[in-house]
């Protein structure tokens, strides 16, 4: 379809190439007949399209027609169909593609091959009465289009496939109310590399669709099922909004790699949407309207704020003002620090108290010897050090039994620390 | 790798995906102790959709007051039910989450909380109770039979008692065996 705008648009301009001395005559009748016979863009894509079409009624017919026969035949004859069935469709598929040479025929039946090894996971559980977890004959059936997918280079076995995960996550999320289904992201991880090497258009789309669709979810999950998770959609959101931003800005990087060029815009395309419905969603009041929390988490919120504020102004700083920069990223990591004690403290978390007091001592250390270091006498420089070791540590070490211990009498205690 | 060899790594994996699904099946019905349970009167709402009927076990809710174990359950949460034989119908005698030693004359039957409730609608008596149960599914539930004949077996004739034979295996799994019309086999599962 496209080939023939091409060509209605070559045919208005050539006249006047052919007058500016562009192109000489004899070469506009070249180029012409050229591209015309080039014209076949629309023809491989009727001939794909109505290739899938046709293996989507024909997969549907025979199921339908074993499906309306099924009483009438021995559990072996039932095998015998099933198995013959998908045999035959991926032979078929072999002979079209390697000794007719009609690669898109061929790519059609593998995909009738794929929807054929899940109907026969489902009668197959039929004839045998298997009711057992249903999400995973659905797994097993994606599974089953990733290797056709990754093994023929087939584009509709991997959409087939993508599909099918989404369909797989959905049970799971919906039906057995798994939060997080994170196996869905290992599937999704595994499908992605063929999909960026062949550049496949149609499977990015999809595969997109499913990481949104799969994000949704979760947050919907997240924020209504769990206990930890309720009255905190607002700062999941953020997170959310931060992560598709970051897809919309790996979209824009992917721009710049020549490999990754053709499917950069799609990638862009999802991320803004995604961000923009994100933030859309942060603009409602009613989000913040969650569950009272404690003064602490607000201070955590303005450190928040002012690491992302400094992360921004860093990317556009000039190499010049890295010591500036440095300072600034300092007091905020010393900040941090003792915020984080704090909130080991109220979370009862020796183990965050104990990680921001080593933090705290190791970057004092370093930030000592690397301030004194040139500017004192190094006998002075060793012997103030040692004593401020010796002084600071201990006074450390006091502090960090102190909160550790009063952690355990209240988990002692049963109560919670700090309100 | 040539396409050929491809094609036939497709179809061998493929084929072996799905013979895997019948060897785990016939495992189960071969290897398994023989275990026969009552079904429960069919809730007059349960669908039969097409061909299949809808098995509603007395094992399937479980009045957790009345069998020892653990206590606690929430929905989708694994459970191992331990049956004792009976005559003929094997009774719950405890629930846990993880696999108990099964004593000589027990089973143990693997299931997924599908709900718990503070109340029970007894069947019999149409009236509801306020008694903690849960309710199990086994992957038992479903009994495909031959076009037709489900609705007879949602409505047996008078003096007509269905039991189903089911085997379980060491792992707990369970898979249907027999349909027992008055004791007798009506539907009996082979390989072929």
């Amino acid at each position: 379809m496209r080939n023939d705008r091409f060509l209605k648009r070559l045919k208005k301009e050539m006249p006047l190439w052919v007058e500016l001395g562009w192109v000489k005559d004899e070469g506009q009748k070249a180029i012409l007949d050229h591209v015309a016979s080039q014209g076949e863009g629309g023809a491989r894509y009727l001939t794909m399209a109505f290739s899938i079409l046709g293996v989507a009624l024909l997969g549907a017919g025979i199921i339908t027609f074993f499906a309306a026969n099924w009483s009438a035949m021995s559990k072996l004859s039932k095998l015998g169909v099933l198995f013959g069935s998908m045999w035959t469709a991926y032979i078929t598929a072999y002979y079209l593609i390697e000794e007719r040479g009609y690669p898109y025929l061929g790519q059609a039946i593998l995909l009738l091959g794929v929807v054929l090894f899940g109907s026969n996971i489902m009668l197959i559980a039929q004839i045998y009465h298997i009711d057992a977890h249903y999400p995973n004959g659905v797994l097993i059936w994606s599974l089953g289009g990733l290797l056709v997918a990754y093994l023929m280079g087939s584009q509709p076995a991997m959409v087939a496939s993508s599909g099918l995960a989404i369909l797989w996550t959905s049970m799971e999320s919906f039906g057995f109310e798994s939060a997080f289904h994170w196996p869905f992201l290992m599937l999704w991880a595994v499908s992605l590399p063929i999909i960026v090497w062949l550049q496949w258009k149609h499977a990015v789309h999809v595969a997109l669709a499913g990481l949104l669709i799969w994000s949704w979810q979760s947050f919907m999950h997240l924020t209504l099922y769990t206990d930890w998770a309720k009255g905190s959609a607002l700062y999941l959101m953020q997170i959310y909004f931060a992560v598709y931003l970051g897809l919309f800005v790996l979209g824009m990087v992917m721009d710049t790699y020549k490999e990754l060029e053709p499917l950069s815009s799609i990638v862009r395309r999802y991320g803004a949407f995604a961000a923009l419905a994100s933030f859309h969603s942060l603009t409602y009041p009613n989000l913040s309207a969650g569950a009272r929390r404690p003064s602490y988490l607000k201070w955590g919120q303005a450190l928040l704020g002012l690491v992302s504020v400094l992360l921004l102004v860093n990317i556009f700083a000039s190499a010049t003002s890295g010591g500036f920069m440095a300072i600034l990223f300092n007091l905020i990591f010393f900040a941090g620090l003792v915020w984080l004690i704090y909130a080991g403290m109220h979370g009862e978390d020796r183990g965050i108290v104990n990680m921001a007091f080593f933090f705290f001592a190791v970057t004092a250390l370093a930030r000592y010897f690397d301030t004194f270091w040139s500017l004192m006498n190094r006998s002075f420089f060793f012997m103030a050090g040692g004593a401020l070791l010796i002084g600071g540590g201990y006074y450390m070490e006091k502090q960090r039994r102190r909160i550790t211990q009063k952690i355990m009498e209240s988990r002692k205690a049963g109560g919670e620390y700090g309100n | 790798m040539g396409t050929k060899l491809r094609i036939a790594v497709i179809i061998a994996l493929q084929t072996l995906a799905l013979l895997s699904m019948i060897a785990m099946r016939q495992w189960t019905l071969n290897t398994g102790t023989h275990v026969i349970l009552e079904t429960a009167p069919i809730d007059p709402r349960s669908l039969f959709s097409g061909d299949y009927v809808r098995l509603n076990y007395k094992i399937s809710n479980i009045r957790v007051g009345e069998v020892s174990g653990d206590r606690e359950f929430k929905r989708h949460d694994c459970v191992y039910v331990l049956l004792k034989e009976g005559d003929p119908y094997w009774q719950p005698v405890s629930v846990h989450h993880n696999k108990p030693t099964v004593p000589p004359g027990h089973v143990a039957i693997k299931g997924d909380v599908n709900y718990v409730n503070d109340f029970f609608w007894n069947q019999e008596t149409q009236k509801s109770e306020k008694v903690k149960h849960i309710n199990i599914r086994y992957g038992i539930e479903s009994y495909f039979v031959p076009e037709g004949e489900g609705r007879a077996l949602e409505r047996p004739k008078e003096g007509e008692k269905i039991t189903i034979l089911v085997a379980v295996d060491r792992y707990g799994n369970a898979g249907i065996k027999s349909l027992l019309v008055n004791g007798k086999d009506r539907y009996t599962e082979s390989l072929f």
